[in-house]
């Protein structure tokens, strides 16, 4: 399960003057989203009646205040990538880092979140299946595992396609489609102990050219403020206000 | 000794609160405390099975996850704040410590997996009529009956006394105080639930007409693990009065801060400021008195019977008055129906005097430090 740690997006962000990147120095938390790929690995897990959850983290600062949620929540270990020429990441430079640290073991299934919070591109998760040379599915609302084959529902405008692939995959979870279990104080305690290894670039066998700010082939070049909220429309009721919202629904097509 | 709460030990708050937030708002609060049972069995069981709650303080070898009473205060403190509708309390802080404490190893096999497990809802009666806390007030009565124990007598305010599916009974025999286990459904048993002003916390009274028991202990020797179960139970009641006076600060705090009067946040005046200020102090130490005889607890040292009687007089006035104070702050909107100050208010009385009002805990306090 690849498991972002985010600055917290309670508190207020700020960008780097220079590169225009998310200020991650901080204290940084487990990406919500990702939760409910946690929550899916383990419910595989108890279908499957054995295996394990392996994190797999790319954070500065060796950070595993994060990491730790989910093994408490029950994943066996976790792996962070951590390396200062890791700063300034692009999405495909992460999916490099995380496909290399991913390729040291063998693994049936990749989960993901569909996209991160902090960062919203959506797009690591495909790219690192391209990395891996394996089959990517996304937006799953519900997974399962037959034999050497998985078959997803996955989550579209209308409904929901049934879609079946080869394993290993890679498969991205939409939130909110299980419940994350919330951890026991021995599951948190248990968290302590668990196996947790902390890896650079170097490790990998990664060129620093390769990743992070140097290898980068996204900038950010110009950021602006969001566009001001324009003021509403008032409706005074006398009586037939909802009339008048139907009738503006109705404009907009929602009804 | 560590003052501090370890990482791991907020990271069990974090989990609860969050829990709680999800599980047990206050819409939830409000729907349940209109209804007969007065807990959501599906939350009850989430507890039990995924955070282990009801295990948390009880050993391993009795199914329990073998922590301490200083784990345990952390989600009391919590089920204050949310001020949650379930047995928990009952269960956990009166029926699993009169269980603990009573030195029945066969009845701690029997009856403690069915609470850790939260398969049992359990309370312990001790009140009757007189509403007195100390155990000279028991009148009711135990009798022989073949090769078990008949009881005879009423019970009052007992917590969760309607959904409980076990309870203990605090009765005379012959020999003295002596601790008994019945069934819900026992023969001669009826329970009648009370109109209570805090609707958040249910309580019955119970009838027993020759209603078959199990002794738990010796007979006659309860008195003295009867005596530390309601220090114990101070003690968890102070953790939940901390977490629900600290809950009432942050909501005058962040209303003072918010509400505009003559052109400025009312926060600004000074009757306000010295009222939160006047209640920072208190919440603060009664925290630290809570916090302290959690670890007395936790640690079973000599010192529990003093500061359990010091936390619950103390922390039973330090919540009355933040949930006084809270409403007085929000000014006409805390009195109304749809305000939540008035469900802290009322649980903030009820805490106060279940167990025994302040006076009576300062006197026990006197008479332990031997005033």
């Amino acid at each position: 399960m690849c498991v972002k740690q985010i600055p917290d997006p309670a508190a207020p962000a700020a960008l780097d003057p220079s590169t225009r990147n998310l200020v991650r120095d901080g204290k940084l938390i487990m990406d919500e989203s990702d939760l409910y790929g946690v929550e899916m690995g383990l419910q595989l897990i108890d279908a499957a009646g054995g295996g394990e959850v392996t994190l797999v983290s790319m954070a500065p600062n060796g950070e595993t205040n994060g990491l730790r949620n989910a093994l408490a929540m029950g994943a066996a270990k976790a792996v962070l990538v951590s390396d200062p020429a890791l700063a300034g990441s692009d999405a495909l430079g992460t999916a490099k880092v995380l496909a290399a640290a991913i390729r040291r073991g063998p693994f049936d299934l990749v989960l993901a979140a569909t996209e991160s919070t902090d960062g919203y591109t959506g797009t690591m998760p495909v790219q690192l299946a391209e990395l891996l040379g394996v089959p990517s599915v996304t937006f799953a609302k519900k997974v399962t595992v037959d034999g050497a084959s998985l078959k997803v529902d996955r989550q579209t405008e209308a409904g929901y396609d049934e879609v079946a692939c080869p394993l290993p995959a890679v498969v991205t979870v939409t939130a909110g489609v299980v419940e994350p279990r919330f951890p026991s104080f021995k599951g948190i305690m248990a968290a302590k102990s668990k196996p947790l290894e902390t890896l650079s670039i170097a490790d990998l066998g990664l060129d620093a050219a390769s990743v992070g700010g140097a290898g980068a082939r996204e900038e950010v070049v110009d950021v602006q403020q969001a566009e001001a909220r324009q003021a509403g429309q008032l409706v005074t009721d006398e009586g037939d206000a909802h009339e008048k919202v139907i009738a503006f629904l109705e404009d907009l097509k929602l009804i | 000794m560590n003052f501090a709460f370890s990482e791991e030990q907020e990271e069990l708050r974090r989990a609860v609160r969050r829990f709680l937030d999800e599980k047990a708002p206050m819409t939830e609060v409000r729907r349940l405390m209109e209804t007969d049972e007065g807990y959501d069995p599906a939350v009850w069981k989430q507890m039990a099975e995924q955070l282990g709650l009801q295990s948390l303080a009880i050993p391993e070898e009795y199914g329990g996850a073998g922590f301490s009473y200083v784990e345990l205060i952390v989600v009391l403190e919590e089920m204050g704040r949310s001020l949650l509708c379930a047995p928990y309390y009952s269960t956990v802080a009166l029926a699993a410590n009169a269980l603990m404490t009573s030195g029945d190893d066969a009845a701690k096999k029997d009856l403690l997996p069915g609470i850790a497990s939260g398969e049992t809802i359990a309370t312990l009666a001790i009140t009757e009529d007189s509403g007195r806390w100390d155990l000279d007030g028991i009148t009711c009565s135990a009798t022989r009956s073949g090769e078990g124990w008949v009881i005879d007598g009423q019970k009052m305010f007992v917590l969760d006394g309607a959904s409980a599916d076990l309870i203990l009974v605090v009765a005379k025999t012959p020999g003295g105080i002596s601790l008994f286990s019945v069934d819900a459904d026992a023969k001669g048993l009826s329970r009648t639930r009370l109109a209570t002003m805090d609707q958040t916390r249910k309580q019955a009274r119970i009838d027993l007409s020759a209603t078959p028991a199990r002794l738990i202990g010796n007979e006659g020797q309860a008195a003295s693990g009867i005596t530390k179960t309601l220090d114990l139970a101070a003690v968890a009641l102070a953790a939940e009065q901390v977490g629900g006076a600290q809950r009432c600060l942050d909501m005058s705090v962040e209303y003072a801060k918010t509400r505009i009067q003559f052109g400025r946040p009312i926060g600004s005046f000074q009757a306000i400021k010295h009222k939160c200020a006047d209640m920072l102090l208190e919440v603060e130490s009664a925290k630290s008195a809570a916090y302290y005889a959690g670890w007395t607890a936790a640690e079973d040292s000599d010192e529990l019977p003093v500061v359990a009687a010091l936390a619950k007089s103390y922390c039973s006035e330090a919540y009355f008055h933040a949930a006084a104070e809270n409403i007085q702050i929000h000014g006409g909107i805390g009195f109304t129906w749809e305000h939540d100050a008035h469900l802290y208010f009322k649980r903030a009385k009820s805490s106060e005097l279940f167990l025994g009002d302040p006076s009576y805990h300062r006197e026990l306090l006197a008479q332990r430090i031997g005033l």
